[in-house]
Parts: structure tokens; sequence; C-alpha cells
């Protein structure tokens, strides 16, 4: 496997994304608030002409905010045909995959087996490899409500 | 007719490589007939085109190759290998025909007679020997030519994602250019960068322009498939129906005549079904056996509107109420109240099908209610008018685009949101504590022009705080498709622009309050407010029910209380004053500093208007919100400064006539209150700026019969008035042969003098003093210059 992630940091934790789905890595500027959608949906940026929603890994992952610094720089992914950046504490480095995505036993926890695709190791250690289209849908709906 | 036949050749072709891989199949094996249904489509579709684009030729062959498919489908003939090379050959002709009609060659005559012979040849063997199942595979025919093209293409087909990128390219190209005009500005007066750049923008401009039409297509291109569609509904429902299209040249984003493809089509099944009667029903009622359907298109501003007509029995309104009564949409009463206008209508609410049998065309539960709602979901409208026995019409309005739109900017709780400027009715300030706004329970309600309306604040809807408080909330007034009229409360309205819209994930589409996203000028993306929906979340208008019912209200409001509708407000100086509702256009807000006075009179500026102000004694000059309130008499406009408009009120009362003010017609009382209503009349004689055009004037005619039927209605003809009578005062005398009485009483410059004799028979000095009667050049030269003078 010599597939190229890119290394990002949420909530603390080192996580990949496959470079081949990440489009380009942006900074954020000014976000349009979504009023009445769910929490980890953060708002609409723009990147050049094109309207990206920009979701806020963190909250998608359930994590609380406190106490966590985001360097305001996002990946850019397709989901379903839409443009979405996805905010993370910070986008470290690209890097190649030395193994292929396993599962480990017991799990990544709840929340990050939900959006966890397996864990891959790398130069720098193992690594989550997530799935961007988990990042984007969310918690489950009845977290959503509560 | 290029592009047309250039999308038939592709379309041919497209087909042909699909259905290949059939076509081969059953070449190496006759007897499945499981692979003709490909083949078949096939010859059915050249078939239909050839017919639509008068190729005889073409349409001669993939007749009689269907023919002979749809036996062997229906099973009354068995495939053999002799008929698989038959229809092969002919496969292979229309091919050769086709790549002559690309390129722009007369196709030979005849050739094809021994090729359809072949076909009915071989089934007669065929049928006779009656051969067993297994057939050996046939003679391998080249089935696959060469079918480049002959000529250099005149058109070529894109995939749209394509135009989609070299559309967004140049969207981002005139965000950079606006940023950089931006920067330029700042920068200050450069010629030597500001030449190149206006001319960048220009040419940026017109690229724009030619991208969006590239987008465009005509509807031609929608309609070509109606004649066939037509035709074979009448021929399963056993009428005769003729077509008319108009407006083929209409052009259409590309993705709205998808979406109206099936509407269309729904409305055109129905028109056969039930709107025309049978051949011999016609006949009865004295029009000509076959029935006319026509379709029209006509671009009307940003809007195209397609009329589906049908010269049946029309729409029987009876039993359209008889069936909303049974199906609860409406009551007895309310039928009985409602206009035949509204009645037909109805046809498009859910669950009302008035047809009284189930035919395999229409009528299945899938109704026009679905037409309805896939046309307002794009953002049109549909209505129907229809007189009974003559026939019905269904309008379709269908904005020229999905992706621009023209939309109201407005801003709430520190965001922006746009909407889309088609629901705008009209923009109101709140003014101040008035009645205008009424809590009722939960709800908020506003009175506009007298009629209550539902109210929603767009702060509760998006879940958001207002940033002003409730008096300087602006209302934006919208009408729904449906008819049904809304307030939505903001904190402001910025303008109104064309906006891109893009379309939104799933994740945001699902709070059911967002249309799409689109940029500003600025760079930053705003969400697009999806209004009928939050219409029908906040149970505004969720069906026909609820807008019949406001309407009734409505009418009811206005029968109950006769009287003169007046606006009531406060003027600068404290006072209570009111106005008939006929006078205001609309209320405006401007700044003190647009006021100029002088002496007595003010004058203010609106837009890049100025017009005369009334009641502007007691602004402060720093006033920056002065509401006014906008007048016309249908010619000149002038504006009335008001601090506070109160509301709409009718004056039933009674009405005591004053000389108190000039301006005050009378005095009444509303609601206990003494309120002066001002003199309309008045109010224009004194301060009404002069409508441009002069008001006509009038010529007294000469006596007799010759000047009443003959030279008044010329007069007339060329814009002038003619004196009733003797006594009236006119701007012009006009004399026949030397009426002498009047003559001296009032020789003037205005008069013109008209003989009876031609100018050659009269002396020299009678034909300079005077017109021949018949002379009409001469006598309209002569009031012109009359006019000019009294212009002048």
């Amino acid at each position: 496997m010599s597939e190229l992630l890119v290394i990002a940091v949420i909530g603390t934790r080192r996580c990949a994304l496959r470079a081949h789905d990440v489009q380009s890595v942006i900074e954020v500027g000014q976000v349009s608030p979504i009023p009445r959608t769910a929490p980890h949906i953060v708002g609409l940026a723009a990147l050049r002409s094109q309207a990206l929603t920009v979701i806020d890994c963190r909250v998608s992952l359930g994590l609380s905010l406190d106490g966590l610094e985001t360097d305001q720089r996002a990946a850019v992914v397709k989901v379903a045909g839409h443009a979405f950046a996805l905010l993370v504490d910070a986008i470290e480095d690209v890097e190649q995959a030395q193994s292929a995505p396993s599962q480990i036993p017991g799990g990544f926890g709840a929340e990050w087996t939900r959006v966890g695709a397996g864990m891959v190791e790398t130069a720098s250690g193992p690594v989550l490899l997530l799935d961007a289209a988990q990042l984007v849908a969310g918690p489950p709906q009845e977290t959503k409500v509560a | 007719m290029d592009d047309l036949l250039a999308e038939f050749v592709a379309e041919t072709r497209e087909m042909l490589e699909a259905s290949e891989g059939e076509l081969i199949a059953w070449e190496s094996n006759p007897a499945d007939t499981s692979r003709l249904d490909a083949i078949f489509r096939f010859v059915h579709t050249v078939k239909g085109n050839s017919g639509f684009f008068d190729v005889p030729h073409l349409e001669r062959l993939s007749h009689a190759a269907e023919d002979a498919l749809a036996e062997v489908r229906q099973g009354k003939r068995k495939p053999d290998t002799a008929l698989v090379s038959a229809v092969l050959a002919i496969i292979d002709r229309i091919m050769e025909l086709i790549a002559l009609l690309e390129a722009g060659e007369n196709l030979p005559e005849g050739g094809d007679t021994a090729l359809i012979a072949a076909l009915a040849a071989n089934s007669d063997i065929a049928t006779h020997a009656d051969a067993g199942d297994d057939i050996p595979a046939a003679e391998n025919l080249p089935v696959h030519k060469d079918h480049g093209p002959a000529s250099p293409q005149r058109s070529i087909r894109l995939p749209v994602e394509l135009l989609d990128r070299v559309m967004s390219g140049v969207s981002d190209m005139v965000l950079a250019r606006n940023d950089l005009a931006h920067r330029l500005r700042e920068a200050g007066n450069q010629p030597m960068i500001d030449g190149p750049f206006e001319r960048l923008s220009t040419i940026l401009t017109d690229v724009r322009d030619a991208i969006t039409r590239m987008r465009m297509q005509r509807l031609e291109l929608l309609f070509s498939a109606f004649p066939r569609l037509i035709r074979d509904l009448s021929a399963e429902l056993g009428k005769l129906v003729a077509v008319e299209l108009e407006g083929g040249d209409v052009e259409l984003d590309r993705e709205m005549i998808e979406m109206i493809r099936d509407p269309m089509t729904h409305l055109l099944r129905n028109a056969i079904d039930h709107g025309l009667e049978s051949s011999a029903d016609r006949v009865q009622a004295g029009k000509p056996s076959m029935g006319l359907l026509s379709i029209a298109a006509r671009q009307s501003g940003n809007k195209i509107v397609i009329a589906i007509s049908d010269d049946g029995r029309g729409l029987n309104q009876d039993m359209i109420a008889a069936k909303a009564v049974a199906n609860g949409l409406i009551s007895e009463a309310e039928s009985q109240q409602m206009s035949r206008e509204e009645i037909l209508q109805l046809i498009f609410a859910p669950g009302l099908s008035t047809a009284e049998t189930v035919s395999s065309i229409s009528g299945r539960g899938v109704g026009l209610d679905v037409v309805r709602e896939n046309i307002e979901r794009i953002g049109g409208s549909v209505r129907v008018t229809s007189t009974p026995g003559a026939g019905t019409i269904f309008y379709l309005r269908i904005p020229l685009t999905l992706s621009i739109i023209t939309g109201l900017t407005v801003e709430v709780g520190g965001l922006r949101f746009a909407l889309p400027q088609s629901y705008v009715e009209e923009i109101v300030r709140l003014g101040g504590d008035t009645l205008t706004y009424a809590k009722v329970g939960d709800t908020s309600l506003v009175t506009f022009r007298g009629e209550r309306l539902p109210c929603l604040s767009l702060a509760d809807v998006l879940d958001l705080e207002h940033m002003v408080p409730d008096r300087d909330r602006t209302m934006v007034m919208l009408r729904l498709a449906s008819g049904d009229l809304f307030a939505l409360a903001v904190d402001q309205v910025h303008n109104s622009s064309d906006l891109v819209v893009k379309p939104l994930p799933r994740e945001v589409m699902e709070t059911g309050l967002y249309g799409g996203s689109t940029l500003l000028d600025s760079g930053v993306p705003i969400l697009l407010l999806d209004i009928p929906q939050m219409a029908i979340n906040a149970s505004l208008a969720s069906d026909a029910r609820a807008s019949i019912l406001s309407r009734t209200r409505a009418v009811d409001s206005e029968v109950g209380r006769e009287g003169l509708r007046v606006i009531r407000f406060v003027d600068h100086q404290g006072r209570k004053r009111a106005l008939p509702m006929e006078l205001v256009q609309r209320i405006e807000t401007i700044s003190a500093s647009a006021i100029e006075r002088e002496g007595e009179a003010a004058m203010a500026i609106v837009g890049d208007e100025i017009l005369p102000l009334i009641g502007a004694e007691g602004i402060a000059a720093n006033d920056p919100k002065v509401r006014l309130l906008r007048l016309s008499d249908g010619h000149g406009e002038l504006l009335y400064a008001v601090s506070e408009v109160e509301d709409a009120a009718v004056l039933d009362g009674e009405m005591v006539p004053t000389d108190i003010d000039p301006l005050v017609e009378a005095i009444t009382l509303v609601g206990g209150e003494s309120v002066a209503l001002i003199d309309g009349h008045a109010l224009f004689a004194k301060y009404g700026a002069p409508p441009k055009r002069s008001r006509a004037l009038t010529c007294r005619l000469p006596q007799g019969e010759w000047a009443r039927t003959i030279l008044a209605p010329l007069l007339r003809s060329a814009g002038y008035a003619i004196a009733a009578d003797e006594n009236d005062s006119a701007d012009i005398l006009i004399l026949l042969d030397d009426d002498d009485a009047v003559e001296a009483a009032e020789a003037t410059d205005r008069l013109v003098k008209l003989r009876s004799q031609p100018d050659e028979d009269v002396s020299k000095a009678e034909r300079d003093g005077s017109i021949y009667r018949y002379d009409r050049p001469a006598l309209l030269a002569a009031l012109r210059q009359i006019s000019r003078g009294e212009a002048a």
C-alpha cells in the first residue's frame, strides 16, 4: 500500500484522509452561518466562485470544543457531488500509508468507529483513516436531538 | 432546423451504438426474440423522427422494418436468417442515409424497394415454411460501418458538466474582476490601467452572456417529440387530432426543458383524453371532426409562457365544484361564492380528477396536482381558463433559467439571505407603534391595505434574533403562486440583483428552509430562502383550501364595508390626516439630506427622480429616515412627508366640509378620532408636477353637417378635443366660409379658416388666408402651428 494520506489532527487525535479524496487544503475565511442546521455544519464559505459547506469535524465526532484550537485550515472534499470543507484542529502533512486499513480488537470508540475506515500505519505512527461521508453526515439523529 | 437535424442524426447514432450489442446477439441467434426490443425501439424512433423531418425515404424503410419486427414480437411470425438479414440490411441503409443527411446531400431516390421487398417476400416463405426453432446463424452482414461525418460538423455535443465548468470559471473571473475593480477604486484614478481594465470588463460581460446562452436550447427540441406523442395517443383513443406548434424558437435553459417535459406531456395527454371529444360528438356539436391541439410558447420578460390549448368541450365548472365539495376541499357555501375562474383552478388541487372513467392514458390518480407541484418546484406557475364547448387553455409560466434568478437580498440578525424577487409583491416599512402590526396569541398579523395578513418573522423562522426593534423592521410582502399573500419581517432590505444559484448538499436541504446558495459580488456566500416551503412549514399555504378561504374572506371584508378607503397618517406637525388610498403608490424612505427647500416649496430626491414634496415643515434636518407617501394622479407624482403611517381605514362616517385649510376637503370621525381628509384634487392642482404631455387642445367647429360628420372625427383622431357647444371655451376656432358673426367677436390668432372652394378656384389672397376644407395636411399643419404656440 503506497497510498498518500493527508494527516490531520482532530480533537488532538491524529487522523488521515485519502489524499485522492482531498481536492485542496484551504484556509477558511469568512463563514456565513446556516441557521437551523445540525450543529456540526458551521456554514458556507467561498472557494473562488464555489460555495463550500464547512463541517466542523470535532463537532461531527461529538467532541467538546473546549480547549481545542484550530488553525482555520480545512480539507476540501467532494461528497455526493457537493464540496465540503472539513475544519480540523490542524493539518499536518502528506504521508505515505504503510499498511492497508485494518480494524483493531475493541474498536476505536463509538464515535470514531462510525467515521473511521480503519487504522493505517505511517512513518510517524498509526493513524485512523477517516470516511469523509460519515464526517459530513454527522452524529446519528438521536444524538442530534440531544 | 439545422440544429434539430443534427440532434436527430446524433440521436440515431447513439441509439444504434446502444443497441449494437443486441443487434449482434440477434444476428447470431435469430430465434432469441428477447433481443428484439432495442432494435424495435431503434427503427420505431427513426420512423417517428423521419416522419417529423419529412424524410419519406427513411420513414418508408423504418416503417417496413418496424412492421416486420412487430409481427415477430407478437409471435405472428418466426424469425429466420433471411428476416434478420433483411432487417440488418435496412438498418445499414438507414445509417447510410443518415450520413448523407448530415453531409447535407440529397437523398438518392429509390434503391430501397428491393430491401423492403426482401423483408416481405421472405416473410411469406418463412411463414409457409414454418421453420423450426433451431435456425443456423445468419451470415454476417456488415453492421457497423464507419459512420464518420462526411462534412465538417456544424454543431458539437458537449457534456453539460464541461459547460458548467466553463460557466463557473467565468463566474470566478467575474469575482476576480470585482475584487480588482474594488482595489483600483481604492487606489484612485489611473488612466494607464483604467482603460484596459474597462475593456477587459466589457469583454468579460460579453463572454458571460455567451456562456449563459450556451446553456439555452430552443424549445423546438422539446416540441419535436409532441407530434408523435399526440399521434400515438390519439390513435390509441380513436380520436382525430391535429397539432399546431408555435414559438419553437424560444430559448430556455436546458435543464429547465427537462423539468417541464413531464408536466407538458401530462397536460397533452389530458387534453387528448378529456379535453377533446370523440369525432362523432364533435360533428354533433357542429365542430370539425378533427380536434385541434395547439402549443404556443413566448417569452415575456424573464419568463416563458407556454399555452396548451384544445378546442374541446371545455371544463365543466359544476362538476369540478361538486367534486371539490364531495372531497371536502371546499364547502357547498364556498362553492356558491367562488367565481368560475377560481373553481377552475381547483383542478390542480390534490385528489381531484374530473374524469368520469379511468382510461388507459390518464385519470389514474396521477393528477394535475403533480403537474402544478412540478411546475412550482422550478419557480413557475400554472393556470387554466376554459370556455364551455369551445375549449380549454393551460398557461404555464416558467422562469428562463434555473440557475440565474433575480433575487432580493435581505438581512436579519446580522446575516444576509436572498429570496427570489418573483415572490416579492411589495416592500413596506413598519411605521412606528402603529396598528398595522398586531400580535394575536403567538401569531403576528399585519394589516396591509385593509387586509389582515399573516406575518412571519424571518428571525423566528431561522432561530435568530432581530437586531432592530419592531418598529424599524421592514416587511417584505410575498405572494405565493397560489395567490396567498403574507408578510416576512426582516431587519433590512438590501438590493436586488441577478444571482447565480448553486445547489446545496442534502444535509442543508433537510432544513426545508433553503433553495440554494449564491455568492454576493463581494464573494461572500449567502443562502437563498425557499419561500413556498417556508410558507408550507408555517401552514400559511398548505393546500388549496387555505388559499380559497383567505380569498373569500378578503372579498367579504371589501363587500362588507362601503365608503372611501383612506390611509391615515400623522404629519410632521403632529396633525392627523388621511389620504384616499387610490392616490398612494407606495411608501418611500429617504434621508432628510435628500430634501431641498426653497421658501415654501420643497423637493425631494427619490432614486433618480426629483419630485415636489408637501408637508416638509417640521422635518428635522438630520432625520435619517423620512417617510414619504408617493402619490400619483395617473400623470404627475408628488410626495407627502409623514411622521407616522397609522393604518388603512374606511371612511363611512359623516364628512364635514371645511375651509380651514385649502388642502383639507373635510373632517370626519374614524374610531372616535377626528381626521382631516386631504383633498387630492386640490393637492395635485396646486403642487402636482404638470404631466409632460399637455392636455389636448379644444377646437370649436363651424356649424353644419360637414363639420360634425367629417371634420370632427378627423380632428379627434389627430388628438384634438371638440368643444361641446357654442358657449364652451375653446383653444382653437375653426371657421368655414366666413362665418362672420363669430369671426368679428373673436378675431384671434388661434383661428383656422376653411373654405369650400379648391385652391385653383380662388384668388391668391384668399388662398393664403384660408385652407381648402379637404386639404388635410394643410389643416393639420395649421393646427400644429397653433398648438406649438400654445405649448411655448
